[in-house]
C-alpha cells in the first residue's frame, strides 16, 4: 500500500511527552449553520427521478386529463428499498425497508439525517473512563481509537449520519497511525465527532474544523508550524498548504462542472496551482499550536518525573494565541508577510485568524470544489464511475442548494443518493455501475445486521489493517492522507482498466488481501476471532427462521445484498444450507452453524462484494 | 462480454481442486499457455538467472540528510542552510558524526565544487559495500522528459520545454517514478521489462513479484505482479481443509461461490484475483517449503522481512520456473515534514540493515552478481528547513547494489549545496541532472533488454544522449 504519511513510525516511548498546548471553551464557531436548506432539492429530485427508473415514482391511479398531484418517489419492492438503504446507511433492516416504502425515499432520508449521534466518541471515552489520567496510560493508547470507531460504527442509531461521516473521513483523512501525541485516540474521537456533527452541515465549516483539529494539526504539521526566520533559514512547512489544496478542496487540475478535466489548447490538463501557490498559502497555516488554556496538568501517575496533561486540549481547535499554549509565549509565530496564492492576495500584516478565514474562503469558493468533492462522495456511496451528468447534478447542488447556499452537505448527500442514475435499475444490469464494498464496510454491515455487541463493553477490537492476515482495512487507519485508495485508481492489468473504468477500492485488492478476507470471516462471524472476539453477533432474528433454509437465505440476500445474489450463488448456498439438518426444535448451536455458513457464503460471493 | 485469455485460463484452472495442484508440484502445468508470451528477439536471456529488486522509499526521501556534504566548504553551506547551531531550527547532522561513513571516491573522480560526501551515520553497512565496490550512489536523479535547465523550467514555453506533470505531488510522482506517467498510468517499467523477460521463464506468471502494496511499477502489458506476504503467498484456508464450520458442503460451496462471477466487470476482476490466489498461491508456498536461506534478516524490520521473502523466492527460482525476475519491496514514512532529525536517520538505519542483509543473502545463495537492488522514491525534498523537517522536492540521490554494480564511485552530477544555484528550482528542490529514463535503461540493459527495445521500458530515453549511465557491468 502506498504509505507516505509523515508518521508511520509506531509506538512512541511512554513518558516521551510532546510539547503541546490548548484553549478554553472549545466552542467551535459555526459559520453557516445550514440545517435550514432541506427542502430545496426535493422537487428537482422528484422531477428527474422519473427518467429511466423502473422503481420510479409510485404514481397513484392517474386520471386522463388533470395532472397528478406531486408524488413522492418510493421504492416499489423490498429489494429497491434495501438497495437504497445499503448506500445511505451502514446496514439494512426489515423495519427500515418497510418504513422507506411507506414514507418514500426523500422523507425517510430527511428523517434519518435529522437523527443526531446518540453516543459521541467523547461520551464513549468518558463512559469507559478512557479520558482519565491514571496508571492505565490511556493518553498513550492508540488502540482505544480502534475501540471507539468500531463502537461508533457497529452500534448506535444514526447509521445515515455515520455513513456520511465515514465517507468524509476518507476525504479529509487523518489516520490513527500518524497522530503521535498524548491523547491521540481522544483527538481522533474529536475529529470523528466533528465529522458527525457537520456531516449534514456546511463544507466550509468542515474545512475550518479540520484545519484546526488537533489530530490534523499533528498529522499534517500545522501544529507548531512557524513563520520564516531569515536568521536560521527556516521557511514555513508546506504540508498542510499543499494537501488542503490537492486533497481537501480543489485537486491538481482544473475541472469542468461535470468533473471532467479542463485542457489547454494543446489538450494538456491545466494544473490548478504551482509551487509558488504552495509557498504562498503555506504562510497561512503558521503560528498554531494546541490550546492548552483549560488543560490541567497531572503528576505522572506511576511516579515518573514529568507531568501529564489532561485530555482537554485534544478536544479544542488549535489556536494562534501563543499565550494559550502549553509553553505560553508572548510573541506570535504567524507569518505577517503577504500571502499570495491562486490569484488571492492576503495583505502583509494580516493576522492568523483573518488570514485563515480569507484562505479557506478562497479555497471554498474555487469552482473545482463541487465536482471534485461531489464525485468522490458519489464514488464512496454509489458508484465508482458516475456519468459526467451525475457529477454535474451533484456539483450544481454543491454550488447552490436551491436557496443560494454553497457547500450545503445535506443537500449534496441527498443529491448523491437520490439521483436518477443511482435509483435507476439499469445500474443493476449494465455490468459497470456500482462499486466494490470496502472491507471495513462489510464488517460494519455484518455487525449491525446481526446485532453485534461488545461483551466487555470496551469494544476491544484491535487494528485489523494487515492485508495478509486480517481485514486489510481499518476505519480511521488509512496508511496515509491519500486514503486507503485513490479516487482515480485503475487496477492495472484488469478488465476494468481495459474498459477505462476507475475502481478505487481495488487498490487494496491483491492476491494476499482477497485470501486474507476469506480467512478473516469465519471466526469473526462465529465471534471467536482474536482480533474481533470481544464483539459477537446475536443472530436473534435468524435463529427464529434457521430451520427454514430458504427463508434464511431470503433474509440474508435481502439484508446483505438487496437481493443481488445471482441464481448460481443462491443455488450453491442453498445446497450448502440444506446439507445441515436443522429442525425448529434443534439446539441453538445447530441453528447457528447453518446461519454462520449462510452469512459466510453470502459475504464471500462476488455478487455481494460488488454493490450495484 | 470481455474475457481475456489469461482470465479464461485462470478460471479454468481454478475449477480444479487445490489438492491436485499441490500434488503436481513443480512439474505441474503451471506454464499453461503463458510461457513464451514475450518477444525473444527483444530480450537476451542467456547467462543464467538475473533479477532486479526495486526498494521504493514511500514519502519522498530527504536527499540532504542521506548523502551529506563532508568537506568543510560544502558542509559549511549545508549547515548554514539547515539551521546548523540554531536553537530551534537545526536539522543538520553534526559533521563529527560523519567521519566513519565518508565515501571516498577514486582520486580521479572530482565532483561539483570538490564536494565529498558522507552517508548518514546510521548507514555504516552501505558505506562498507561502497568501499567493497559493490554499491554506487546515483546523484540527483528524477523524472524528466528531456534534459532541462532552470531557465527552461521557468519558461512559459512548456511545449518546447516539457516537464513532468504534477511535480511535487506524492501519488503522482510515485507513479511517475514507477511508470513515467502520473497517477492512473496503466503500466510501469518493471512490468514492461517483465513483458520482455517473460519469454525467459517457464512460468511467466512469476516474472514480477510484489512483496508490498499494490503499485503500478510491476504491471506490464502482459506481466501482472504476483503479490506475496512476508511469509509467502497468502492462501485461502477454507479451501485447504475438508470442512468449513464442520461442513464439507460449505467448503464445496465456497469454491463455487468464489469462482462464480456474474455480469459485472468488477465481479470478474475480483474473481480473477481470487483465482490467481488459488491457482498460484499453493504452488509458490510449495516451492518455498524447500527454501533455505540462513542469513539473518533481524526482527521488526519491515523492509528486511520483505527482502527475506524475496531472497527465499530467489533461492527456489528453479522450482518456480523463472530465469528473469523483477521484484518490488518498500518502506514508508519518509515524508519528513517534521521529525527529520531522529526519525529519518532511524529509517535510513533500517534501510541500511535490510539492503545489507539482502546482499549477504545473495552471497549466500551464490547470486550476488545476478541480483541487483536499487532504490527509488517519490521525490527528493527541499534543502531548506521548515524548522523540524523538509518539504516536497524533485531530484534526489539513490543507491544501486550488487556484485554486477561498478561500485565504489559516484554516478550522475553532484548538485551545488545552494538555494540559488541553477540546479535547483527553489528552496533546494533539485532540478534532476539525470533522468529516471536513464536510470531504468541502464538497469534494463543489464537485465537483458536489447537497446532497440529500451523505449518500451523508458519512453523518453530517446531524448537523452546515452542510455547507459555506466554503473552496471554490461
Amino acid at each position: 500500500m502506498t504509505e507516505f504519511s509523515s508518521d508511520v513510525i509506531d509506538s512512541p516511548v511512554a513518558g516521551e511527552l510532546e510539547d503541546f498546548s490548548t484553549s478554553q471553551d472549545g466552542a467551535v464557531t459555526q459559520k453557516t449553520s445550514s440545517v435550514a436548506a432541506v427542502a430545496a432539492l426535493s422537487t428537482a429530485v422528484a422531477a428527474c427521478g422519473g427518467g429511466g427508473s423502473s422503481g420510479g415514482p409510485s404514481t397513484g391511479p392517474g386520471t386522463g386529463t388533470t395532472p397528478p398531484p406531486p408524488t413522492v418517489l418510493r421504492p416499489s419492492t423490498d429489494a429497491e428499498a434495501a438497495r437504497f438503504i445499503l448506500r445511505a446507511s451502514l446496514s439494512a433492516s426489515p423495519g427500515a425497508i418497510e418504513e422507506i416504502q411507506s414514507e418514500g425515499y426523500e422523507p425517510w432520508l430527511d428523517r434519518q439525517m435529522d437523527i443526531a449521534n446518540d453516543v459521541s466518541a467523547e461520551q464513549f471515552f468518558s463512559s469507559r473512563g478512557y479520558d482519565e489520567v491514571n496508571t492505565d496510560t490511556h493518553y498513550f493508547n492508540t488502540t482505544l481509537g480502534d475501540n471507539m470507531i468500531w463502537n461508533q460504527l457497529l452500534s448506535g442509531n444514526s447509521g445515515v449520519r455515520k455513513r456520511a461521516a465515514l465517507a468524509l473521513s476518507e476525504f479529509f483523512v487523518v489516520s490513527l497511525n500518524g497522530v503521535r501525541i498524548n491523547w491521540r485516540s481522544q483527538a481522533m474521537g474529536f475529529y470523528w465527532d466533528s465529522l458527525n456533527d457537520r456531516a449534514f452541515g456546511n463544507f466550509r465549516d468542515v474545512l475550518e474544523d479540520i484545519t484546526l483539529n488537533p489530530a490534523m494539526g499533528v498529522y499534517l504539521n500545522t501544529r507548531g508550524n512557524k513563520k520564516a526566520d531569515p536568521n536560521t533559514g527556516r521557511v514555513p512547512d508546506e504540508n498542510f498548504g499543499r494537501e488542503i489544496m490537492q486533497l481537501f478542496t480543489i485537486g491538481l487540475v482544473e475541472l469542468n462542472i461535470d468533473g471532467t478535466e479542463r485542457t489547454d489548447s494543446s489538450g494538456v490538463p491545466i494544473e490548478t496551482y504551482d509551487n509558488d501557490d504552495i509557498t504562498g498559502i503555506a504562510k497561512v497555516f503558521t503560528g498554531y499550536d494546541f490550546d492548552n488554556s483549560t488543560t490541567p496538568e497531572f503528576p505522572e501517575p506511576s511516579g515518573a518525573p514529568f507531568n501529564v496533561p489532561g485530555v482537554e486540549f485534544s478536544r479544542l481547535p488549535m489556536t494562534a494565541d501563543a499565550t494559550k499554549w502549553r509553553n505560553p509565549k508572548n510573541q506570535d509565530f504567524h507569518s505577517s508577510e503577504e500571502k499570495s496564492f491562486l490569484g488571492t492576495t492576503i495583505p502583509a500584516g494580516t493576522n492568523a485568524e483573518d488570514s485563515l478565514q480569507l484562505a479557506l474562503d478562497a479555497l471554498f469558493n474555487h469552482p473545482n470544489v463541487g465536482p471534485f468533492f461531489g464525485k468522490q462522495m458519489i464514488q464512496r456511496l454509489v458508484t465508482s464511475n458516475p456519468s459526467p451528468a451525475y457529477v454535474q447534478r451533484v456539483a450544481e447542488v454543491f454550488n447552490d442548494n436551491g436557496s443560494g447556499q454553497r457547500g450545503d452537505l445535506r443537500a449534496v448527500f441527498k443529491a448523491v443518493l437520490l439521483d436518477e442514475e443511482a435509483l435507476s435499475d439499469t445500474g443493476l444490469t449494465d455490468g459497470q455501475f456500482g462499486k466494490l464494498r470496502e472491507p471495513m464496510l462489510r464488517v460494519v454491515q455484518w455487525g449491525r445486521t446481526f446485532g453485534a455487541a461488545s461483551e466487555s463493553g470496551d469494544w476491544a477490537i484491535r487494528d485489523v489493517s494487515d492485508p495478509t492476515n486480517r481485514l486489510g482495512q481499518a476505519p480511521l487507519r488509512s496508511p496515509s492522507v491519500f486514503n486507503f485508495f485513490r479516487p482515480g485508481y485503475v487496477p492495472v492489468g484488469s478488465e476494468a482498466a481495459d474498459s477505462d473504468l476507475l475502481a478505487p477500492e481495488f487498490q487494496i485488492v491483491n492476491e494476499s488481501s482477497v485470501a486474507a478476507y476469506v480467512n478473516f470471516l469465519p471466526r469473526t462471524i462465529e465471534g471467536t476471532s482474536f482480533w474481533f472476539g470481544d464483539v459477537k453477533a446475536s443472530y436473534t432474528e435468524e435463529l427464529a427462521i434457521a430451520h427454514d433454509a430458504s427463508a434464511l437465505l431470503d433474509r440474508l440476500d435481502l439484508l446483505l445484498t438487496a437481493n443481488q445474489l445471482s441464481s448460481t450463488s443462491r443455488d450453491t448456498i442453498l445446497t450448502a444450507l440444506n446439507a445441515e439438518t436443522v429442525e425448529e426444535s434443534s439446539d441453538t448451536e445447530t441453528k447457528l452453524r447453518r446461519i454462520h455458513i449462510g452469512v459466510f457464503l453470502v459475504m464471500v460471493s462476488n455478487d455481494y462484494l460488488v454493490q450495484k | 462480454m470481455f474475457i481475456d485469455n489469461q482470465i479464461e485460463i485462470s478460471r479454468r484452472a481454478f475449477m480444479r481442486r487445490t489438492g491436485q495442484l499441490a500434488v503436481a508440484g513443480a512439474a505441474s502445468s503451471y506454464a499453461l499457455g503463458l510461457a513464451g508470451i514475450g518477444e525473444a528477439a527483444a530480450f537476451n536471456a542467456t547467462g543464467g538467472y538475473k533479477a532486479l529488486v526495486c526498494v521504493f522509499l514511500y514519502g519522498g526521501n530527504d536527499y540532504g540528510n542521506t548523502l551529506i556534504p563532508y568537506d568543510s566548504l560544502n558542509y559549511g553551506r549545508y549547515s548554514a542552510i539547515r539551521g546548523g547551531g540554531s536553537e530551534d531550527d537545526d536539522i543538520s547532522i553534526a559533521r563529527e558524526s560523519l567521519a566513519s561513513t565518508v565515501l571516498n571516491q577514486p582520486n580521479d573522480q572530482v565532483l561539483t565544487d570538490d564536494i565529498r560526501y558522507a552517508l548518514a551515520p546510521t548507514m555504516p553497512r552501505l558505506k562498507a559495500r561502497f568501499d567493497q565496490g559493490v554499491m554506487a550512489p546515483l546523484l540527483n536523479v528524477g523524472p524528466l522528459i528531456t534534459p532541462l535547465t532552470k531557465a527552461q523550467f521557468e519558461s512559459a514555453n512548456t511545449v518546447a520545454y516539457p516537464r513532468p506533470p504534477k511535480l511535487f505531488s506524492h501519488n503522482d510522482q510515485q507513479s511517475t517514478w514507477q511508470s513515467f506517467q502520473p497517477e492512473g498510468s496503466p503500466t510501469g517499467w518493471g512490468g514492461r521489462m517483465g513483458d520482455l523477460a517473460q519469454s525467459a521463464n517457464t512460468n511467466a506468471m512469476f516474472t514480477a513479484i510484489n512483496a508490498t502494496g499494490n503499485a503500478v511499477f510491476l504491471t506490464g502489458e502482459n506481466a501482472a505482479p504476483f503479490q506475496v506476504g512476508t511469509k509467502g503467498a497468502v492462501t485461502i484456508n477454507g479451501l485447504e481443509r475438508p470442512r468449513i464450520f464442520g461442513s464439507s458442503a460449505a467448503r464445496d460451496a465456497l469454491e463455487t461461490v468464489l469462482a462464480n462471477s456474474g455480469g459485472h466487470v468488477f465481479e470478474r476482476d475480483y474473481a480473477n484475483m481470487v483465482a490467481r490466489t488459488v491457482e498460484y498461491g499453493g504452488f509458490v508456498n510449495d516451492a518455498l517449503d524447500s527454501a533455505n536461506v540462513t542469513t539473518s534478516f533481524g526482527a521488526g524490520n519491515r523492509l528486511a522481512s520483505q527482502l527475506e521473502v524475496v531472497a527465499r523466492l530467489i533461492s527456489v527460482r528453479q522450482n518456480l520456473g523463472v530465469n528473469r525476475q523483477v521484484f518490488l519491496v518498500s518502506m514508508g514514512g519518509f515524508d519528513h515534514h517534521d521529525g527529520l532529525i531522529g526519525s529519518h536517520e532511524a529509517l535510513l538505519g533500517e534501510l541500511d540493515f535490510a539492503m545489507d542483509a539482502f546482499y549477504r543473502a545473495t552471497v549466500e545463495l551464490g547470486v550476488a552478481d545476478r541480483v541487483t537492488t536499487f532504490t527509488a522514491s517519490d521525490f527528493g525534498r527541499t534543502l531548506a528547513s521548515n524548522g523540524d523537517g523538509t518539504d516536497h522536492g524533485w531530484g534526489g540521490h539513490h543507491f544501486i547494489m550488487g556484485d554486477a554494480v561498478n561500485g565504489g564511485q559516484f554516478y550522475g552530477t553532484a548538485p551545488h549545496v545552494s538555494l540559488e544555484a541553477d540546479d535547483q528550482v527553489g528552496r533546494g528542490r533539485l532540478l534532476p541532472s539525470t533522468s529516471v529514463d536513464e536510470y531504468s535503461s541502464t538497469l534494463a540493459m543489464w537485465l537483458g533488454v536489447s537497446p532497440s527495445e529500451l523505449p518500451s521500458v523508458a519512453p523518453n530515453i530517446g531524448n537523452f544522449a546515452n542510455p547507459d549511465l555506466g554503473f552496471m557491468q554490461l
